[in-house]
């Protein structure tokens, strides 16, 4: 890889852990619920890209971008699955992802209504006056 | 105020030294990556080839292949957290009845367009779940699509409106058929003499479901995992969404109803 696309794997990576420690810091220091279960929610897309990321693959050739997994000539035979090879990004961060991205709304679904059993007890969502 | 500077520092240095770290090689590769790496190349080759049959998952769609087949149990496991947090979430609302009082719900501007989108949104659901070894898509997302269906009637028509079509018990009995029929799917193969979560026939077990159906690859099991996967996860996620929407007096309701027991 030549400076340029270092450079630019940088600016992205950069910005991926840019947006963990908003998060982070979102989840450790705002004592509002709501405000930590979005901080989560944040958290858990930037890993989920971060996964995309080290999945994508740089271009095969100027003239090919890289293609989603998917054989779509199924006639072409050997031929077409090599092919697909040479060119298709690595297709086991999505998978991981996809099953993340659906766990994580199940997950944030449970948060949120322990947060709305929290507000009807305790009439708030702040942590600060729990106890 | 000190400790405030530090802090915003400390985050700073963190963030910048992985990003430089991973930028330039840190995980063992450069990102992103120049070619496959040797284990994609061999899901990405195996997913879809019937001249290797004891290899092949025989899906043109590596991902769904991934999910249901080469890592099949991974995603068993995934599926129960994900059953996890419903039944988490169920547990948290018991003994909340949603009420079956049908309200007014929005216009009927909104009404009608509602009733029109709704069975598209059904059948593109439907696509997404039964292509799901075909096309990118599967059962996790064509049932998550399903849930929309729930929520927008919910939205334009009311609570009750949804409730009087499908109770509580009758989700949740939608959900158990689905994860049963995952578990059928999973524990047919050994029954007749395979291997848990078999799917095509391997070299030490013969046991192999149809990849074509009347002439239509249907890929072995992956259609039937998805086909499941997507009625318990529409229904599972339907009666988060009725429970965590039932109004505020019948919680309170219930909620109170636990205290007088506790005295």
């Amino acid at each position: 890889m030549n400076e340029f696309e270092v450079s630019l794997s940088l600016i992205v990576l950069f910005s991926l852990f840019a947006n963990t420690a908003i998060a982070l810091y979102g989840v450790f220091s705002k004592p509002n619920l709501v405000k930590k279960l979005i901080s989560m929610t944040i958290l858990s897309d930037t890993a989920n890209a971060f996964a995309i990321v080290i999945g994508y693959r740089a271009w095969p050739s100027p003239e090919e971008s890289p293609v989603p997994p998917v054989l779509t000539n199924i006639s072409g035979g050997y031929a077409a699955v090599q092919e697909l090879a040479q060119r298709s990004v690595d297709p086991l961060p999505q998978a991981l992802v996809l099953t993340a991205v659906v766990i994580g709304l199940a997950v944030t679904i449970f948060l949120a209504s322990i947060i709305l059993h929290y507000h009807r007890t305790h009439g708030t969502v702040e942590m600060v006056v729990s106890g | 105020m000190a400790s405030r500077y530090l802090i915003a520092v400390s985050i700073a240095l963190v963030v910048v030294s992985l990003s430089f770290a991973v930028a330039y090689g840190a995980l063992g590769a450069s990102v992103p990556l120049e070619g496959l790496r040797s284990l994609a190349r061999a899901y990405v080759t195996l997913a879809y080839a019937p001249w290797n049959r004891t290899l092949t998952v025989m899906s043109p769609e590596a991902v769904t292949s991934i999910v249901w087949d080469f890592r099949g149990v991974d995603t068993f496991f995934e599926t129960a957290v994900l059953f996890g947090a419903i039944i988490g979430t169920v547990t948290l609302f018991r003994g909340i009845k949603p009420s079956a009082r049908i309200g007014e719900g929005l216009s009927a501007i909104a009404r009608s367009a509602a009733a029109v989108t709704a069975p598209m949104i059904l059948a593109v659901a439907a696509a997404i779940a039964l292509h799901g070894h075909l096309t990118p898509g599967g059962g996790f997302q064509g049932g998550a699509t399903a849930a929309v269906v729930a929520l927008v009637i919910l939205v334009t028509f009311s609570l009750g409106y949804l409730v009087s079509g499908l109770s509580k018990e009758r989700a949740l009995m939608l959900r158990s058929a689905g994860l049963l029929g995952i578990a059928a799917v999973a524990l047919i193969p050994p029954i007749l003499g395979g291997i848990v979560f078999q799917n095509q026939a391997k070299e030490l077990s013969q046991f192999s479901y149809p990849a074509y159906i009347g002439g239509a690859l249907t890929s072995g099991s992956l259609l039937f995992y998805n086909l499941f996967e997507s009625l318990a996860v529409a229904a599972g996620l339907t009666l988060t969404i009725m429970l965590l929407l039932s109004p505020h007096e019948v919680v309170e309701e219930a909620v109170r109803g636990e205290d007088h027991e506790r005295i």
